[in-house]
C-alpha cells in the first residue's frame, strides 16, 4: 500500500521545486519592473532572451547529462574551440558559411564522442574526463590562433543569426526554441529520458534492467557536443568575432541553471523545463542589477543565495513534516507516561 | 495540486505583459541630466577604479549622472551585454576602454545607430564604432619618454636591455620601434645590448633580468616595457646586489613599483595620469552628448585640466608622466 502513496508525494516535491524557482523569478522580475525604468520593456525581454541564449544551450544539454549521474566541464572549453575552427574554416579554409557551421557541428559532435569515449569506454569519472579536456579544448583553441588570432568580419547575412530581428524576436529565439522542445521531448517523452533516469538512480539496476547504459550515456555527451557548437555558432554571429577565449567560465553558468532548476547533481532527478527556469532566473538577475543600477558584484551573491534558497526549499518541506511527526511521536509517547 | 503550480506561472505572465505594456517614453523626466555611461575592461582591476575617480570629478562638474560598470568575471562577452543593456535603458553617451576591439564594435554600432554617442578610452574600437578614441599615450609618446628617462638615469652613457612582453606581442614592438628612433637619434653613446621577452610574468622576467645582469657585466640599466617586467627586474636587481650599480626603469603602475621606487632600486616608473584619462573621458563624452565637441575638432578645453590636441578622432591626453621617488606616494593605482 505504501509504494502508490509514496509516489505522488514524491512528484509533488518535484512540482513544488519549480513552482517555488518560479515564484522567485517572478518576485524577480516584478521587484526590477519596480525599479528599472526601462526593466519591462519589450526590448530588454528581448535583451535577456538573448543573452542568455547560450548559456541556455549548454544548460539544456547539461540536463540529460546531470540525469545520468555525471556532468560535463568541457562545454565552456568546446564552444570556444568550435567557435575558432568555424572561423577558421570560412576565413582560412574559404568554405562556405552553410558548410562550415556543417563542419562546426560536426567538430562538436566528435568532440562530445571523445568524452563519451573515454567516460563509457575506459570507465573514468566524468568529473575527471571533462576536467581534461575542458584544458585541453580550451588549449588547442589557443594553439590553432596563437592566443591573439582573432576571426572577424563575417557577412552581415551571417551576423543577422546573432543581432537582428526575425518575425519581431531576436533571430537567435527560434533555434533555441526548437533546441529546447526537442530536449523537453527527448527526456521527458521518449525512452531515452526514462533510461537516463534510471542510470542516474543507479546505473548497476539500469543495466540489469536491461538498459544499453554506455549507449545512452555517450548519447548524452554527443548530444552536449553538438548543442555546444551550435552555441558557439550562436555565440560568433552575436559577438561578430570568434576568438580562443570564447564561452569561458560558461560551464559553471550552465551547471548553476541545471542545478537551479532542480536537476539533482548526484542524477535522477531533474527537468528540462526546470532548467529552462534556472536559466531565467539568473538571466533576469544579470539584467536586472543594471537597470535597477545596483553594482554588478552582486550578481554572485545573489545567484549564490538563490542556489541556496531553492535547494534548500526542496528540503525544508520534508524535514518539517519530519520533525511534526517526531514530535507526534514524542507527544503520544509523553501522554502514555503521563 | 495543479492549479497551484498554474498559480505562479499566470501570476509571471501578468507581470510579463504588465511590464511590456509599459511605454519606454513614461520614463523620461521633466529636467535633461545626461547620462554617461563608462565601461572599463574589468571593473576591480585598480588601474580603473583610478580612472573611475577622475571620471567622478568630472561627471560631479558637469552634473551629469554617471553609470560606472564592467565585467567582474572573465566571460569575453560581457562587455557586449553590459553595452546592449545601456542601449535599452536609454543612456546618452558611452565611453568603452575595449577588451575585444572586434567583438565590441558589434554593440557600439548598434549604439550609434540608436542615437548614443559613444567614445573610447584606453582601449580603443574599431574607428567606425565611435566618434573619438581619448588616447592615452601614443607610442611615439611612450618610446622617447622611456629613453629619454633611461639617458637621464644613466648620463646618457653605457649599456641596457630591454624586457618586453613577448617578441610578437604589438604595443611592445610599437614602443620598441620609437625606443629605437630615439636612441638613434639623440644618444649615441648608449648601447641596447639585448631584448628579451618575459611572456608578462614577473617570475620570468626576474629570470631573465638576472640572466641579463651576468651575461652583461657592463650593464647599466634594464628598461621593462611590460608591467609585470617592471617589479620583476627590480627583484633581480635586488637579490643580487646591484641596487644603483644597475638602474631600471619601465613602463608600469606606481603601486606594483612603489616599495622598490623608495628603496631606491628602480629609478622611475612612467605611466600617464589615469585619473586625468577618466576626467578627460567623461568631459569629452558629455561635450559630444551636448554637441560642443564634432568630428574636425583640433582641440578640446576639459574644464580644469585645460586644452588638449586632437589629432584626426583621437583626444590626446598628452605626454606621459614620470613616477618617480619624490612624487609617487601622491599617487595610489
Amino acid at each position: 500500500m505504501s509504494a502508490p502513496v509514496k509516489t505522488p508525494q514524491k512528484a509533488r516535491g518535484w512540482l513544488r521545486h519549480e513552482t517555488v524557482l518560479l515564484v522567485l523569478v517572478a518576485a524577480e522580475w516584478m521587484y526590477f519592473n519596480s525599479v528599472g525604468a526601462r526593466f519591462g520593456t519589450l526590448d530588454n525581454t528581448f535583451d535577456i532572451l538573448r543573452h542568455s541564449v547560450e548559456i541556455g544551450l549548454l544548460a539544456v544539454a547539461m540536463t540529460p547529462i546531470i540525469l545520468t549521474g555525471g556532468i560535463d566541464l568541457s562545454v565552456g572549453s568546446l564552444l570556444g574551440l568550435c567557435a575558432v575552427c568555424f572561423g577558421k574554416l570560412w576565413r582560412d579554409a574559404g568554405v562556405p558559411l552553410p558548410v562550415a557551421v556543417a563542419g562546426t557541428l560536426a567538430l562538436g559532435a566528435l568532440t562530445g564522442g571523445v568524452n563519451a569515449t573515454l567516460i563509457t569506454r575506459l570507465k573514468l569519472p566524468p568529473l575527471i574526463v571533462t576536467l581534461g579536456t575542458f584544458s585541453l579544448f580550451r588549449g588547442v583553441a589557443e594553439a590553432i590562433t596563437r592566443g591573439v588570432d582573432t576571426f572577424t568580419g563575417f557577412p552581415a547575412n551571417f551576423l543577422f543569426w546573432g543581432q537582428e530581428r526575425w518575425l519581431g524576436m531576436p533571430a537567435q529565439a527560434p533555434v533555441f526554441i526548437v533546441v529546447v522542445v526537442a530536449m523537453w521531448l527527448l527526456v521527458h517523452r521518449m525512452t531515452f529520458g526514462r533510461t537516463v533516469r534510471a542510470i542516474g538512480f543507479s546505473a548497476e539496476g539500469a543495466r540489469y534492467a536491461g538498459v544499453p547504459v554506455e549507449r545512452r550515456v555517450a548519447m548524452a555527451y554527443v548530444l552536449a557536443g553538438v548543442i555546444a557548437a551550435l552555441a558557439a555558432i550562436i555565440y560568433t554571429a552575436r559577438l561578430g568575432q570568434a576568438k580562443a577565449d570564447a564561452g569561458t567560465g560558461y560551464e559553471l553558468f550552465a551547471i548553476t541553471a541545471v542545478v537551479l532548476g532542480g536537476t539533482s547533481i548526484f542524477g535522477g532527478r531533474g527537468s528540462v523545463h526546470g532548467t529552462l527556469i534556472g536559466v531565467a532566473a539568473i538571466a533576469v538577475l544579470n539584467n536586472g542589477l543594471v537597470h535597477a543600477r545596483l553594482p554588478r558584484e552582486a550578481a554572485g551573491v545573489l545567484t549564490g543565495g538563490l542556489l541556496v534558497l531553492a535547494l534548500a526549499s526542496g528540503v525544508l518541506p520534508k524535514l518539517w513534516s519530519d520533525w511534526r511527526a517526531r514530535r507526534a511521536v514524542v507527544a503520544a509517547a509523553e501522554k502514555t507516561v503521563s | 495540486m495543479k492549479k497551484l503550480t498554474l498559480l505562479p506561472l499566470f501570476l509571471f505572465l501578468v507581470a510579463l505583459i504588465a511590464g511590456c505594456s509599459k511605454s519606454p517614453d513614461a520614463a523620461g523626466s521633466g529636467e535633461r541630466q545626461l547620462t554617461i555611461a563608462l565601461l572599463p575592461k574589468a571593473k576591480g582591476n585598480a588601474y580603473f577604479i583610478s580612472c573611475k575617480e577622475g571620471a567622478e570629478k568630472a561627471a560631479k562638474e558637469l552634473g551629469v549622472d554617471l553609470i560606472f560598470d564592467g565585467p567582474t568575471d572573465t566571460d569575453p562577452a560581457r562587455q557586449n551585454e553590459i553595452v546592449e543593456n545601456w542601449i535599452t535603458l536609454g543612456v546618452d553617451a558611452i565611453a568603452a576602454a575595449c577588451e575585444n576591439k572586434e567583438g565590441i564594435s558589434t554593440a557600439l554600432r548598434k549604439a550609434q545607430a540608436r542615437g548614443i554617442k559613444v567614445i573610447t578610452y584606453d582601449a580603443d574600437a574599431m574607428p567606425d564604432a565611435r566618434a573619438f578614441f581619448v588616447n592615452q599615450a601614443t607610442p611615439e609618446g611612450i618610446g622617447y619618454k622611456l629613453m629619454d628617462e633611461a639617458a637621464r638615469v644613466t648620463g646618457e652613457e653605457g649599456e641596457f636591455a630591454i624586457i618586453t612582453a613577448s617578441l610578437t606581442a604589438a604595443n611592445q614592438r610599437e614602443w620598441q620601434k620609437h625606443i629605437e628612433a630615439r636612441l638613434a637619434e639623440k644618444y649615441p653613446k648608449m648601447k641596447l645590448v639585448a631584448v628579451r621577452p618575459c611572456d608578462d610574468l614577473k617570475d620570468k622576467a626576474q629570470t631573465e633580468a638576472t640572466a641579463l645582469m651576468s651575461a652583461n657585466p657592463n650593464l647599466k640599466l634594464i628598461m621593462a616595457i611590460a608591467s609585470p617586467a617592471v617589479p620583476g627586474a627590480a627583484e633581480a636587481v635586488k637579490q643580487a646586489g646591484k641596487a644603483g650599480q644597475v638602474h631600471v626603469i619601465g613602463l608600469g603602475l606606481p603601486n606594483e613599483n612603489r616599495r622598490y621606487v623608495k628603496d631606491g632600486v628602480t629609478d622611475s616608473v612612467i605611466l600617464w595620469k589615469t585619473e586625468d584619462l577618466g576626467y578627460l573621458t567623461v568631459q569629452a563624452a558629455a561635450a559630444l552628448a551636448q554637441g560642443k565637441l564634432n568630428a574636425g575638432d583640433t582641440s578640446f578645453t576639459a574644464g580644469s585640466l585645460g586644452t588638449f590636441e586632437i589629432k584626426g578622432d583621437n583626444i590626446l591626453l598628452g605626454t606621459p608622466f614620470v613616477f618617480n621617488k619624490e612624487n609617487i606616494d601622491q599617487f595610489d593605482f
